[in-house]
């Protein structure tokens, strides 16, 4: 009988200890740190972008400062023209983690007005900078293109290496050096193409009642490398 | 000030000896480690205790402790071993069981070191939940301050050909005792100064003539509230506040088209204070005539008075703003700079301000003067009109255009120093500048295998620190790639 896996949930550590500074991410940091001085332009509230691929800690990034600015954390989906009065009573700092393209922008442009005449304060996490969404309302476009941007670079080696350690450390699971070391010069650098490789590793790993060993990974690698050898990204 | 990275436990708790040797161990192992990994991983570490026979020292997490343990644990007993032969042990703890309360010399540190989010005073007069029985409208619509910034002053105004006559107007209204033209409408495309000078003007007359009361407003807002008041039966004290200003200023009026009652309601509010003759300043992004989704007898009324509109701005607008603004920052900034983001950044002057501030940030963040290249490295998003992907491809062709060589080179078996450089620079370029598996890099240089990207990419390194010249051209190489 095959033992079945199941896609729980993990539950990611995610203090401000546990996020790993690098050079890639170390400015994002600083700025965070730098919170609550962040400059404003214009009316709008004092307010940082942070962008960068998907799985760079942008999420992190979010519940760190959440913690030290008690912000509320405010679904994107859930930001329209006429709910964000409610959304933002009482609040004077909001963070919008993974806001995409189907924004709606009335709703974010009011957030951006109300919470700015407030003196508020605001994270937003993305894709890409704010100065690169399609974005159709002008008052809008030209009030994200006005909040500071900091991205989330491609990571370095140690970084990966220190990534993939803590997303398997998340599951409970202590890995060799000689098994990152393998498949970190044989997976696509980035940090979606880390946690894809964990998640599969734990899999293939419960599944086959194995320990997560160079052999297995190996094992899985030749098995079908498809996942990483996608365009794009 | 600026904070950067993780506080540390106050090292000096130890001996003045203990200490040096300790700080001795960190620089020889960040020397031996690299930069990279130090940040990750050492710099974190802390000392906590010494004994006669060994050290312990803490790291922030679980994961961290094990990691640490298992790599650098045997460099780290050599190290102090070296320093004090009598330390035969380092122990590595994770802080949050060797400090129950890891949190809170970090969360205290943060509060002294940073000044506290103020809480304006609109929030509070703004009651999350007003009780059903007792309803009613917050009390923030005359409370001026609450809405207003105090950097948008006449003095704060850089005048232009292209602001000059909404400039003049604003000073005009804010000015008289009378009301010169009912209303004033300014408009003009987005971030231009509209709301800059409202409130300069409402700034003008409080300082002037306290007792005169004075509503500004967003469109936006004052849908809100009347929405509010609709909701709470008390559309009578709404009608109330706005009929006994002296002065009202509505921003962006274009954000109550479409809605019917609003309008209405907004109409009423504007009839009622013409006939009292009481001021009115309207601003919004199109003249009242091209107001799309407003009532005709709207748009007429508001197109009564005067109508000013401001133009997007000049080269000589922009960088006169820009000089105004950076004066402020306490932040050197070169002319050229200056010009650099007038020229540049031409949308609006919102976005410049914006340009400014993250430049100015960056500059006090990392430490440095601001330069050209380094605005344009942080501007990157705003200038350039798309993140342009580097392919491999591009790489090799540029690559060969720069040492002169066949780009068929790149994937030849050809071993000659004249070839084999470039394509190893070529590859170096390929993992710095792509996110491609070395396996893959290898693959489109002739089907090498990764161990060839990987022992590429050390060689490079090696010739960019030894070779001055050399790092240059393969940082061209890099910049040109990337622009």
């Amino acid at each position: 009988m095959t033992q079945l896996a199941f896609d729980l949930p993990q539950r990611p550590a995610l203090g401000r200890e546990d996020f790993l500074v690098a050079d890639c991410n170390a400015e994002a940091v600083a700025w965070l740190d730098r919170w609550p001085d962040w400059p404003r332009a214009g009316r709008l509230p004092a307010a940082l972008a942070i962008h960068g691929p998907a799985g760079c800690g942008k999420t992190h990034l979010a519940s760190v400062w959440q913690a030290v600015s008690a912000a509320r954390r405010i679904e994107p989906r859930q930001v329209t023209a006429e709910t964000v009065p409610a959304l933002l009573e009482g609040a004077d700092a909001i963070v919008l983690d993974g806001l995409t393209a189907d924004i709606d922008e009335r709703g974010l442009f009011h957030l951006l007005n109300l919470l700015g005449e407030r003196d508020g304060h605001l994270l937003i996490t993305a894709a890409l900078p704010p100065a690169r969404w399609a974005i159709a309302l002008p008052d809008l476009k030209s009030r994200l293109a006005a909040l500071p941007a900091i991205g989330v670079g491609a990571p370095d080696e140690a970084l990966l290496a220190a990534v993939m350690v803590k997303l398997f450390a998340d599951r409970q699971l202590m890995v060799s050096q000689e098994l990152v070391q393998f498949l970190l010069p044989r997976i696509e650098r980035s940090f979606a193409a880390v946690q894809s490789i964990v998640d599969r590793l734990d899999k293939a790993a419960l599944i086959s009642r194995r320990n997560i060993t160079v052999p297995l990974a190996r094992a899985l690698l030749a098995g079908g490398n498809t996942e990483n050898d996608k365009e794009g990204n | 000030m600026v904070q950067v990275g993780k506080a540390h436990i106050e090292e000096s708790v130890f001996p003045g000896e203990l200490s040096a040797q300790w700080t001795r161990v960190r620089n020889r192992l960040r020397h031996e480690v690299g930069d990279s990994a130090f940040r990750s991983w050492l710099k974190p570490l802390t000392l906590i205790e010494a004994t006669a026979g060994g050290v312990t020292l803490s790291v922030p997490t679980r994961f961290m402790r094990d990691w640490v343990a298992t790599h650098y644990a045997d460099r780290l007993r050599a190290l102090w071993g070296s320093e004090d032969p009598a330390i035969r042990s380092v122990d590595i703890v994770a802080r949050a069981s060797a400090a129950a309360s890891a949190e809170t010399p970090v969360a205290a540190n943060r509060a002294t070191a940073t000044t506290p989010p103020t809480t304006p005073p609109a929030m509070l007069a703004t009651p999350a939940i007003v009780p059903a029985d007792g309803a009613q409208l917050p009390v923030d619509l005359l409370d001026l301050d609450a809405n207003l910034d105090n950097r948008f002053t006449f003095e704060n105004f850089v005048v232009g050909k292209p602001n000059e006559l909404a400039f003049a107007a604003a000073r005009r209204v804010a000015e008289s005792s009378t009301v010169p033209f009912n209303p004033l409408f300014l408009y003009g495309g987005v971030g231009l100064g509209k709301t800059h000078l409202m409130h300069a003007i409402a700034w003008h007359i409080r300082k002037r003539d306290p007792n005169r009361r004075v509503i500004y407003m967003s469109a936006e807002k004052f849908m809100y509230q009347f929405i509010r008041a609709l909701r709470f039966k008390d559309t009578v004290a709404f009608k109330e506040q706005f009929r006994s200003v002296d002065l009202l200023m509505i921003d962006d009026v274009q954000f109550i088209s479409g809605k019917d009652s609003t309008q209405e309601e907004f109409f009423h509010t504007f009839n009622a204070l013409v006939d009292r003759n009481r001021q009115i300043v309207i601003s919004a992004d199109k003249s009242p005539h091209d107001l799309e989704g407003m009532e005709e007898r709207l748009r007429s009324r508001l197109g009564w008075g005067l109508v000013a509109d401001i133009h997007p701005t000049s080269y000589e607008l922009r960088l006169g703003i820009m000089q105004a603004k950076a004066e402020n920052t306490g932040v050197t900034i070169p002319e050229k700079v200056l010009e650099f983001l007038a020229h540049k950044v031409t949308s609006n002057v919102r976005e410049l301000e914006g340009a400014l501030n993250r430049i100015v940030a960056h500059a006090q963040l990392v430490g440095r003067p601001v330069t050209l290249e380094g605005t344009q490295e942080v501007l990157q998003d705003l200038l350039r009109a798309s993140d342009r992907r580097v392919t491999i491809e591009e790489i090799q062709k540029r690559v060969a255009e720069h040492f002169n060589i066949r780009v068929a080179d790149m994937h030849s078996a050809r071993r000659s120093r004249a070839v084999a450089r470039p394509r190893q620079v070529a590859m170096y370029l390929a993992k710095q500048l792509t996110a491609r598996s070395l396996p893959e890099i290898g693959r489109k240089f002739g089907g090498r295998d990764h161990t060839t990207v990987m022992h590429a990419v050390k060689k490079v390194d090696e010739l960019r620190a030894a070779d001055q010249s050399f790092a240059e051209d393969v940082e061209l190489l890099r910049r040109m790639l990337e622009s």
